[in-house]
């Protein structure tokens, strides 16, 4: 993360209506709609980063998880592109 | 809360002197934290199944002495590995010494020629495989428990695996191992006179018994494991169907497929796409059509793993299945050990997200049989939750259980409100429990191929599934526990001991 | 089913006012507690630097918050288990690794946040009266001297606080001043000598802070947090008084204090800007403003400091350093592997339970040895002194990025290694 002002990580951008449930506030990461979180388990305060910084460690965890179990992972895309030739 | 009479000082002193006095932890806190395994129960009663004293062993020879020492006092033992076990084998039934192996996790021998390596029961096979993977090795026995299960408990509980499809279960991964017996005696379990055999003819086959016992019968200290090449490649499609029969349909023609490198095949019906549809990135955005997935997946070489993909791709494609990218494909197979036991899955009927405990209920069962099975455990799960607004069904899935197609795990995730659980609702589910595993029995299952079944409910109904077997489980037990320390009151053990106990001599 | 919502753990800081109850902790930690005793994951577990070594199982994250649920009940008071929170380096491993952060943290906007409960924990204890005596020690020498007592015996004060300086003509405030932690400004100066020449040599402004107390991070660790707050606000009016509106931040520890305990103090009025310094030195690289030429012939691998790689997601920069310094050979060792590395120097536990710090640096000393590196660099000088130790054994010298950079600039650093 670049430099810390409590403004900018203090307020969450604008959310965008996913589903029923779900919403979007940053590119690509769900939310759950805060309305089924106000009457037995309310939400924390969270910074920007945090989100952030979970969502790329998150996509780093599932790298290292394929490297773990074996040295590549094969594209079944590219399988499934050969089969339709 | 007071030490059992059998615990005063003398033997407190006698374990001190084996293990160190740091060794020995009489806190509360310590055996409050050993009476709790992953499964839910009520937490108003948490304070049953706490044990006197908790003891953390070294060595092969101290776990001997401690049991030695307790069943000279007729005190009762409670092994405890990962603690991370479904039916609740880890969990104090009659309070007693929890033997608590976690330090015994070191790796002593890496046999490069032979493809073995030797551990102590408390490694976790995660840091082992980060080790083995300086060799190019890997152990490959892969429960959703993964990054924190241990060697020990998958042989107190003979584990299941997620690719046991391809590598076998933990019996077959495990080669042999040092097994302390209720009297304290030592004895090495597994083929040959050495550590190293994967199959003799000579004798009885102890493995299996020694294995899977829910810690009835002994404590695992070390063993001895079979060790593979660390795949060079990996795949994992998952694809999306309109309905369950077709997913159904194309699950069982992958399975059967017979290819080599085939290490699993999952199924997931519509309740699992609606729960993974409320938390889940990779399904929020599905379209409404998606009612079924399925998942194959593949390890070896990457020449072997592309010549088989291409027979697994081809068969789905022609049963109608929609690909679901790499990318969610790939997400979704590293995710597997992390995205089961999240509790605020959990949704009370007003749709509002609370923290519910995950409890799934396991049963083997045949591929023929799957969906009239499924069918009766939601109706069981329906039932309940109308009844009490603390269950939630998360769905079902069915998981390969071998490379044949032949049978398969399947489970139904129930999430449990924990906090709520009071008596009333607790009964039911441990009622709902025993009408689950009497629909595995009925279909000709087993009430578990994974977790075991030695919880309330279940349990009532394992001399149905074994008949005459139950009755020499008995003669075993009575045989090598003669004083019924040994983890007593699981399994229903204990009529072992009553006057016309095990009938079956 | 109807419920007054539940009062949040991240709602207010914990008090530490001396009234501190159980049953109104109990309230705010519940649904976290049960977050985790009703997840069947420990993951964990295997990552926790204290549960590798100890194999203890009341001294993990789960039975962190398994006890809530125990006081919850009835069953355990704080009494009872106050010495085992001690058993914590705050490194994070834990609450990342959490499937409950990691897989649905950003979801929910609910994470694991055993860090913060570790803390509330020690200060319920403080507010009952229940101290460990190290930390009780350690806080009240803090309080007399507005600095830790990092040199044991001997004394630390403010009049000493800039002595690490001595010679580098650096201004006294400014709009931009460089804070320098208590481990750095008193026993391994070397670290603040390099990174203000670093600064100098690339022409970037700065001052330091007119009078610098301890930022009062450590204390808020061992639950001493009305001082803490004492120590965050003498910083803050200092700041104002002085102008600044930025505050370059070398110790990992300290960027966490500011970013994350300081907006807890001072809500919306909290305007400073945080600045890492290590980000900005990467950046200098990457825009040429510092082109690093003399060779540096060691055999490196780099240890990520908890509070940077698990706690902040930064792992980048400081790769991107020692990639740029011509003759190092970097073994590196990837960011996630490295979550369940620590050095063991953090959240108070060298001061109460310096054994079990050796036993975590020995064994974060041994994975670089399997390496065959002759260096392991650091970017926290808080780990450098336990790392240290622990690399003498196996002639690994532990070296600071900083002091690293600075060597391959051409600049005599100067100053201390601490020893």
């Amino acid at each position: 993360m670049s430099a810390y002002r409590h403004s900018e990580q203090s307020r969450p951008p604008e959310a965008r209506q996913i589903t029923e449930v779900a919403i979007e506030r940053f590119d690509d990461v769900f939310e759950v709609d805060p309305k089924l979180m106000s009457v037995h388990v309310v939400q924390q305060v969270f910074p920007n980063w945090d989100t952030l910084r979970i969502v790329a460690s998150r996509h780093d965890h599932l790298d290292w998880m394929h490297s773990h179990w074996a040295a590549k992972v094969i594209s079944a895309q590219a399988l499934l592109d050969e089969i339709d030739d | 809360m007071t030490v059992a009479p059998q615990l005063a000082e003398p033997v407190l002193d006698d374990l001190r002197q084996v293990l160190g006095d740091e060794h020995v932890l009489t806190g509360k806190a310590a055996r409050f934290n050993r009476a709790r395994v992953p499964a839910p129960f009520p937490v108003h009663r948490w304070a049953e199944r706490v044990p006197d004293l908790v003891v953390l062993p070294g060595s092969t020879e101290e776990v001997s002495e401690v049991v030695r020492i307790a069943n000279a006092h007729r005190i009762p033992i409670v092994p405890r590995d990962g603690g991370t076990g479904l039916t609740d084998g880890a969990v104090p039934l009659r309070r007693g010494i929890v033997v608590d192996v976690k330090r015994m996790n070191g790796i002593l021998e890496i046999d490069e020629v032979n493809r073995t390596c030797t551990v102590g029961a408390g490694i976790n096979m995660l840091k082992l495989n980060e080790v083995l993977a300086a060799y190019g090795l890997i152990y490959p026995d892969d429960p959703a428990s993964y990054p924190c299960s241990l060697v020990g408990g998958r042989i107190g509980t003979s584990g299941w695996s997620l690719i046991g499809s391809r590598y076998g279960h933990s019996r077959d991964l495990v080669l042999s191992f040092d097994f302390v017996l209720p009297t304290g005696k030592v004895i090495h379990v597994g083929d040959g006179a050495g550590r190293k055999l994967s199959k003799s003819s000579s004798g009885y086959q102890l493995k299996h018994l020694f294995m899977g016992h829910q810690g009835t019968l002994g404590i695992a200290t070390e063993a001895t494991l079979k060790l593979f090449p660390k795949p060079e490649a990996e795949l994992s499609p998952f694809f999306a169907f309109p309905d369950y029969d077709s997913a159904y349909r194309t699950v069982g023609e992958l399975a059967r497929a017979g290819v080599a490198t085939f290490a699993g095949a999952v199924l997931f019906d519509e309740w699992k796409v609606d729960y993974l549809r409320r938390d889940d990135e990779a399904y929020i955005p599905q379209p409404a059509d998606v009612r079924a997935l399925v998942c194959a997946v593949a390890y070896g070489y990457e020449d072997e793993v592309i010549a088989g993909g291409r027979r697994l791709m081809r068969i789905a494609k022609e049963n109608g299945a929609r690909y679901l990218g790499d990318e969610v494909s790939e997400g979704d197979w590293a995710a597997r050990h992390d995205r089961y036991a999240t509790p605020l899955h959990g949704r009370v009927r007003s749709g509002q997200v609370v923290p519910m405990s995950w409890h799934c209920e396991d049963a083997a069962i045949n591929y023929s049989e799957l969906p009239q099975v499924r069918l009766e455990w939601h109706e069981i799960v329906r039932r309940l939750r109308e009844r009490f607004d603390m269950f939630d069904d998360w769905g079902m899935f069915t998981y390969t259980s071998a490379n044949t197609g032949v049978d398969y795990l399947t489970e139904i995730d129930v999430g449990i409100w924990e906090q709520r659980l009071d008596d009333e609702s607790w009964a039911a589910w441990v009622r709902a429990k025993r009408d689950i595993a009497e629909v595995a029995l009925r279909y000709g299952g087993s009430i578990s191929a994974c977790h075991g079944s030695c919880r309330e409910g279940e349990v009532d109904l394992v001399p149905q599934e074994l008949g005459g077997g139950y009755d020499v489980m008995l003669d075993v037990k009575r045989a090598i526990d003669p004083n019924n320390i040994m983890n007593p009151g699981k399994y229903g053990l204990d009529r072992a001991y009553e006057p016309d106990g095990g009938s079956g001599s | 089913m109807t419920d007054t919502p539940a009062r949040h753990e991240t709602d207010d800081p914990p008090r530490s006012d001396g009234h501190g109850s159980t049953e109104e902790f109990v309230e705010q930690w519940s649904n976290a507690a049960y977050n985790c005793f009703s997840s069947g994951h420990k993951f964990c577990r295997e990552v926790c630097p204290v549960m590798q070594v100890t194999r203890n199982e009341s001294w993990t994250p789960t039975a962190f918050h398994a006890n809530v649920v125990a006081m919850e009940q009835g069953e355990l008071e704080i009494a009872d288990i106050a010495e085992d929170y001690v058993n914590c380096t705050g490194c994070g491993a834990c609450e990342l690794r959490c499937p409950n952060t990691l897989f649905t943290g950003d979801f929910y906007r609910f994470r694991t946040r055993t860090v913060d409960l570790v803390k509330a924990v020690r200060a319920l204890a403080v507010d009952n009266d229940v101290h460990q005596q190290g930390w009780q020690r350690w806080n009240l020498l803090t309080d007399e001297r507005t600095h830790e007592p990092v040199l044991g015996d001997t004394p630390v004060s403010q009049e000493h606080v800039r002595d690490w300086s001595d010679g580098l003509n650096i201004p006294v405030g400014g709009e931009t001043i460089l804070f320098v932690d208590c481990e750095a400004a008193f026993y391994r100066t070397s670290v603040p000598r390099a990174v203000a020449q670093l600064l100098q040599h690339a022409g970037y402004e700065f001052g330091l802070m007119n009078e610098q107390w301890c930022c009062g991070g450590p204390a808020a660790e061992m639950g001493y947090v009305e001082q803490s707050k004492r120590f965050a606000r003498h910083n803050l009016e200092d700041w104002r008084a002085g102008g600044v509106k930025r505050v370059l931040v070398l110790d990992p520890h300290d960027y966490i204090t500011f970013t994350e305990d300081y907006p807890k103090y001072f809500g919306d009025d909290y305007d400073i800007e945080i600045v890492l310094v290590v980000e900005v030195l990467a950046e200098m690289i990457r825009d040429g403003r510092l082109k690093p030429a003399v060779p540096v012939e060691r055999t490196v691998t780099y240890h990520d400091p908890c509070r940077l790689n698990k706690r902040k997601g930064v792992w980048k920069e400081p790769r991107q350093i020692l990639s740029a310094i011509p003759g190092l050979v970097f073994h590196d060792v990837d960011r996630v592997t490295q979550w369940s590395y620590c050095s063991g120097g953090g959240g108070g536990l060298p001061i109460e339970k310096p054994e079990l710090t050796a036993r975590i640096s020995e064994s974060r000393v041994d994975k670089a040895a399997e390496l065959g590196v002759d260096t392991l660099v650091s970017a926290c000088p808080w780990s450098e002194r336990p790392l240290s130790e622990a690399g003498d054994a196996r002639q690994i010298d532990v070296t600071d990025i900083h002091e690293l950079l600075a060597e391959s600039l051409g600049i005599e650093v100067g100053g201390s290694r601490g020893r």
